[in-house]
């Protein structure tokens, strides 16, 4: 299945395991507008502003959407104030990775990464996962970015990275039907109170209901870098996830370098089924935030991974012992993303990392399209814009395969964005604002369009039409086809960081502050 | 009491600009304002001179003469540079060139601000981000150095944010992070006053909170407000804070965020205009510039109470404009400001709303524009010097030179030319014209001293060793900290603060000369003195007294008497006059031994440096016994500091490693470290005549004789010739922790 299925969910980053950011949705609207906020003078005079549920917030704070301002849009829900990731909509749920600056439980008050849950067709607020900081400061835990991944939802469970190095597993249905599986929720959502212990918060109804933690800090000695990411990828009855392992404070020291860039558990039990060779921790330039990947090459299950030293690998879903008697990934191929004129300077020195024309890893997501792999290589957003490649590899070859791409692309500059494939363009933007159209073919450019804006989220292709979201908080509509024709642009009052999504005749959008669910001729506050 | 000079002693208006001078990094009216005008002026496309030199700050030009702080060459070679040059022809007077040394600066992220010129001593005044802090003269004599990572606990983020000194009276005034000792503990934006000529410490404040999230190079902007000197300035902590200059003392914070406040801040009318691209307290939107009314009369907190805390009423007006990094100007009653996403803004300071945007780039990192003659010289991140001429309803690119390099800092302007570093180069570009003529800076109003009302004793705060004896100048100040004289014949007596929470006191006695002494059998200790002259009017002084070389110290006299809950354990604190050690590392018994080891207490410390003795040590051996726990997976780093170089065991890279700011140094063999297994790690730095070194590191396992040669011996070019010997600790995300023990520092022979 290369796209979902009409008027269907969207369980996952990408839509399913080809993580191809193509929707087959119909109608869905053009014009619509995220209306305006109520405005500063019902400002609350301090933080810790409580939403019970999305309705209630919109009738009575300042920073809630004026529905009656709104243009199809079927409801509005608050989030935090930093939200990087994509709704994902299942089973009649949407969820959503953000932080805890508007504080849904008075009893969690403070930065914590969550993830909200709402009702898919009113928006209603039903849970949140609260997953407190790690108290180590920007190192591992950088200070409000919440939770940076939404989950990944296979029947009646979701799976997503906290903010603690740590993969859950949650019960879609929260505490409703009971607390099922792990039972230390409130040791869980322990935050160190004024004396610095930690103070234990009973699960109420809003909260989730977690099934199980795997600690990756605590099982493996990962060190992440700022933060956790990377939406996990459930195949068959294992999960895979980066682990983010990555370099210190200083960016030169790495405390971890035999501990494994990516792992393979157990998807109802969270046990450790197997883990990389620390090939990429040893030689990681950032951290390794990306998206795994599924492919069917030669009929067999492949695992794709872009990984933080700058190379995408092809795994079996299978491990053998190594000399220590640790369950190794096996390795199909690997790929250096970088050319050699980015890790080297014509003199053969390596070049700086970091540095507009040094090496970058990968943070965007691989995508699998007509039995080739498509990804971008880029840097954390906070290192400005730099040099950048696109590369179209065939995962069908064995060994290294750096320099033997089927083409690549270098100009684009570097990029954080999942490229979304259809009827053979790919389409790519690059952080530093551009959308580029290529042949998927031949890596040729067909056309490219200046946003003017950093872009962190990814297009989404859907009904004939291309929406692309960017840091200044404009939404672009481009035709999708061989010629460049910009349908549109409509401005949100907040940076638009996710990526567009459509589900069930809906277009979710998440700005930093708000989901909106915009849907053609919805009349907001009807819910 | 004595007032050995009752005349008011002369405040020396330090500030006040000089035709052609552009003394400090937000120019003469601290707000990004030239004073200059030009008959028919235009900035040239090429530059008049370049200089050999990166940066990502702003020079200061005093008297025809050009002050620059820059960084050269890559790796191993890279050193920063303050360079004198001639403005006109660009020729090198002098420069004097420095090392980095054990700092977290990442990504070549060096000269974050700006030197400062006192003209009326004819000084320039550097701080680094590692922490060296000095003064020249305008020859290029290096007249003092202080170094604020070893002996005050300045602390170093990768941002590498520095700003600038700035000269207040016969001060100079900076602030950064630190974890010092005792009270002075806990990480804060703390400011430090020195006496300008000398370097003693007078004063040093934390009026924002602790800990703070972030770090803040903003600028202090001073004013005479209720008959006080006072600064304002936005901390690491969110805060925008108000300090009376003379004496330190904090008189209020507000609260404009939850990050950092790194913008300057300006005044206009008695209401301050602040700008952050963060967190705000009461809404989830992020960033915002903000004007709000300044309190008219300033009141010292109130007892029991850190400092007073604007209400948020004081707000007048606000707008949604994120600027993280780069400073607004003022120009009569508009604000411009190039916010994070690259868009310049004219907003009306009275009303906050937004007149006009122009859109200039996709980013703006650290850049902040400056105002000449009608014009705003705009440095953008592609390395684009954007002039614009900001009209009433829209602004207007008329001009473009384009650079080498990125522009992160901000030009400053000084009789008709224009001054820009950039990451490639520094620039200088001549405005031509037809005659300049110059606005008048009006001098600051400095109130008359009343009746002395407390003590000011400089040095605030020394470091003696046994043997050792300090003097002190004691002062009179009155209550708005205005100097009143110079005070004798007090009575010094040792003093516990009420609200310490050690109370610890100091192994040293003032003698009748009113020195303070260090006898030859004094102890490690940290305390706290207080002299009280007649009528009552006192000061305090705190200090430490650290050992002289050699120290050997095996732990076994320091008594486990605290408990700790969690692990139901007897443990003590590290010894108090340790800089940045509590909490970070604690003393306990391993295996029936005591020993010194790593603390769990709080994550935010997974990684701790304490320096144990004062920074001008040289030449001496250092040797520990080190352990770290774990398993085959996962280990922690053990390392020892030597006279600036850290020499660590890296336990889960099995690697020794020699560094001392891992970009500018790392050299590496491997080394396999067992987990729970002794180790006797040991380091002597020795300096050769040319001023090369090598740093050598010998570890071998402790049941073992000591073998002859060394593991590791790491040349450099540019040795660092003294510095306090320390420990390093590095347990990550506290999960294996690391112990040390018999550790000995001995002079070479």
């Amino acid at each position: 299945m290369s796209v979902a299925a009409s008027a269907a969910d969207w369980p996952q980053w990408g839509g399913n395991n080809t993580r191809n950011m193509v929707s087959s949705e119909k109608n869905l609207p053009v014009e619509f507008s995220p209306g305006t906020k109520l405005g500063p003078k019902a400002a609350p005079k301090i933080a810790g502003r409580l939403r019970p549920d999305a309705q209630e917030a919109n009738a009575s704070t300042a920073e809630d959407i004026d529905m009656s301002t709104t243009k199809n849009c079927a409801w509005v829900a608050k989030l935090g104030s930093q939200t990087y990731g994509s709704p994902i909509v299942a089973d009649g749920r949407v969820y959503v990775g953000t932080n805890n600056e508007s504080p849904r439980n008075p009893k969690h008050i403070g930065d914590r990464g969550i993830v909200m849950c709402f009702e898919e067709k009113t928006g209603k607020f039903l849970w949140q996962l609260v997953s407190p900081k790690m108290g180590t400061g920007k190192v591992n835990d950088w200070e409000y970015l919440g939770i940076c991944a939404s989950p990944t939802i296979v029947g009646n469970r979701a799976y997503v990275p906290t903010n603690r190095c740590q993969i859950v597993c949650l019960d879609v249905e929260g505490m409703a039907n009971g607390n099922q599986g792990f039972q230390d929720e409130a040791k869980f959502m322990a935050s160190p109170g004024p004396d610095g212990k930690p103070v234990e918060v009973e699960p109420g109804p809003t909260d989730a209901d977690i099934i199980w933690v795997y600690d990756m800090y605590k099982e493996l000695g990962i060190f992440q870098h700022n933060a956790t990411s990377g939406y996990p990828l459930v195949v068959g009855d294992k999960v895979f996830v980066p682990t983010c392992n990555g370099v210190d404070w200083t960016h030169t020291n790495i405390p971890a370098p035999n501990a494994p860039s990516f792992i393979m558990l157990n998807y109802e039990t969270g046990e450790l089924l197997g883990e990389m060779d620390h090939v990429v921790s040893e030689r990681v330039l950032h951290c390794s935030w990306s998206s795994p990947t599924f492919a069917e090459v030669n009929k067999k299950p492949q695992i794709v991974f872009a990984a933080g030293d700058g190379w995408v690998y092809g795994m079996a879903p299978e491990t053998k012992k190594d000399a220590e008697g640790l369950d190794i990934i096996k390795e199909y191929w690997r790929y250096d993303a970088n050319p050699p004129e980015y890790r080297k300077d014509e003199k053969g020195e390596a070049r700086k990392y970091a540095e507009y024309d040094g090496p970058s890893e990968l943070i965007a997501t691989p995508v699998v399209y007509e039995g080739l792999v498509y990804v971008p290589i880029g840097q954390d957003p906070e290192h400005g814009e730099g040099v950048g490649m696109f590369s179209c590899i065939d995962p069908t070859k064995e060994g290294d395969l750096s320099g033997k791409a089927v083409w690549t692309f270098k100009g684009i500059e570097r990029s954080i964005s999942t490229p979304a494939i259809k009827d053979g363009i790919v389409y790519a933007p690059d952080y530093t604002g551009r959308l580029f159209a290529l042949d998927a073919k031949t890596g040729k450019e067909l056309w490219k369009f200046d946003t003017k804006g950093h872009i962190w989220g990814s297009p989404l292709v859907v009904d004939g039409k291309i929406y692309l979201g960017n840091e200044e908080g404009e939404l672009f509509i481009l035709a999708e086809g061989k010629e460049l024709k910009e349908l549109g642009s409509i401005e949100f009052p907040s940076p638009v960081m996710g990526t567009p999504v459509a589900a069930n005749g809906v277009l979710y959008l998440t700005t930093h502050t708000h989901l909106y669910a915009f849907k053609q001729g919805a009349t907001g506050g009807a819910q | 009491m004595k007032i050995l000079n009752s005349l008011l002693v002369l405040a020396a208006l330090s500030t006040s600009a000089t035709a052609g001078d552009w003394l400090s990094w937000r120019g003469p009216y601290q707000n990004g304002v030239s004073t200059e005008h030009y008959k028919n002026g235009r900035l040239s496309d090429t530059p008049a001179w370049t200089y050999d030199s990166r940066g990502r700050g702003t020079p200061v030009i005093c008297e025809g003469k050009v002050f620059s702080w820059g960084y050269r060459g890559e790796k191993d070679k890279l050193v920063e540079m303050l360079t004198c040059m001639d403005a006109k022809s660009g020729k090198v007077l002098w420069e004097h060139q420095f090392r980095d040394f054990l700092s977290d600066t990442v990504y070549d992220r060096y000269t974050i601000g700006a030197p400062a010129v006192d003209p009326a001593t004819k000084r320039v005044y550097l701080g680094t981000h590692y922490g060296l802090f000095m003064c020249f003269d305008f020859e290029g004599k290096k007249l003092w150095e202080i170094d604020m990572m070893e002996d005050l606990g300045r602390m170093s983020f990768p941002n590498s944010r520095v700003g600038t000194a700035v000269i207040e009276g016969d001060l100079a005034i900076l602030h950064c992070i630190s974890s010092n000792w005792g009270a002075d503990g806990p990480a804060a934006d703390r400011f430090y006053a020195f006496d300008k000529m000398t370097g003693e410490l007078v004063w040093w404040s934390l009026p924002g909170v602790s800990p703070p999230v972030d770090s803040s190079f903003s600028l202090p902007v001073f004013e005479t407000r209720d008959g006080k000197r006072v600064f304002y300035a936005g901390t690491g902590c969110g805060n925008v804070v108000c300090v009376n200059a003379r004496n330190g003392k904090p008189l209020w914070r507000w609260q404009a965020c939850k990050n950092g406040v790194n913008a300057t801040v300006l005044l206009r009318n008695g209401k301050l205009i602040s700008v952050h691209g963060d967190e705000n307290v009461d809404t989830s939107e992020k960033g915002r510039m903000a004007a709000i009314t300044l309190p008219e009369k300033l009141m010292p907190p109130a007892p029991g109470a850190e400092n007073n805390v604007l209400d948020p009423k004081v707000e007048v007006w606000r707008n949604p404009i994120g600027s993280s990094n780069g400073s607004p100007v003022l120009v009569g009653d508009r604000i411009y400001v190039l916010d994070d996403t690259g868009v310049m803004n004219a907003v009306n300071a009275d009303t906050g709303v937004i007149e006009w945007t122009l859109k200039m780039a996709t980013a703006n990192v650290h850049a902040s524009a400056i105002f000449v003659d009608g014009l705003l010289y705009v440095p953008q991140l592609d390395g684009r010097l954007a002039v614009v001429k900001p009209g009433d309803k829209s602004g207007e690119i008329v001009q473009e030179v384009k650079l080498s390099g990125q522009c992160i800092g901000a030009p400053a302007v000084a009789n008709g030319q224009l001054y820009i570093h950039t990451t490639d180069k520094f620039y200088v570009f001549a405005i031509t014209n037809e005659g300049i003529t110059e606005d008048a800076v009006p001098a600051p109003v400095i109130p008359a001293a009343g009746k002395p009302a407390a003590l000011q004793i400089i040095p605030a705060e020394v470091v003696l060793t046994p043997g050792e004896k300090k003097t002190f100048r004691v002062r009179a100040i009155d209550a708005a900290g205005f100097v009143t004289g110079d005070v004798s014949n007090v009575k010094w007596e040792s003093f516990i603060p009420p609200t310490a929470k050690v109370k610890s006191t100091l192994d040293a006695k003032f003698n009748d000369a009113g020195e303070l002494v260090a006898e030859a059998t004094a102890k490690r200790s940290a305390g706290a003195f207080k002299a009280t002259a007649e009528g009552g009017i006192f000061g305090t002084i705190r200090g430490r007294v650290l050992q002289n070389l050699p120290i050997v110290e095996n732990f076994n006299d320091i008594e486990l008497n605290e408990d700790q809950p969690t692990e139901k354990i007897k443990f003590a604190y590290p010894p108090l006059p340790w800089i940045g050690a509590r909490f970070k590392f604690d003393v306990r018994e391993l295996e029936g031994e005591k020993v010194f080891a790593k603390s769990f207490d709080r994550i935010l410390f997974q990684r701790g440096v304490t320096f144990i003795a004062p920074s001008n040590l040289s030449n001496y051996t250092m040797q520990a016994d080190v352990l770290t726990d774990g398993s085959a997976r996962v280990k922690s780093d053990i390392g020892l500091i030597n006279q600036r170089y850290m020499i660590v065991l890296r336990g889960n890279a099995n690697q020794l490693e020699v560094n001392s700011n891992l970009e500018r140094l790392k050299q590496t063999v491997p080394f396999k470290m067992i987990a729970n297994k002794w180790y006797t790690l040991k380091t002597r730095v020795d300096a050769n005549a040319d001023g090369s070194g090598v740093v050598k590191g010998k570890v071998w396992d402790r049941t073992t004789p000591e073998p002859e040669a060394w593991t590791i011996e790491a040349k450099v070019d540019m040795v660092h010739k003294n510095g306090s010997p320390g420990i390093f600790g590095f347990t990550p995300l506290n999960q294996k922790r690391v112990y040390l023990d018999n550790l000995s520092v001995i002079p070479n022979k």
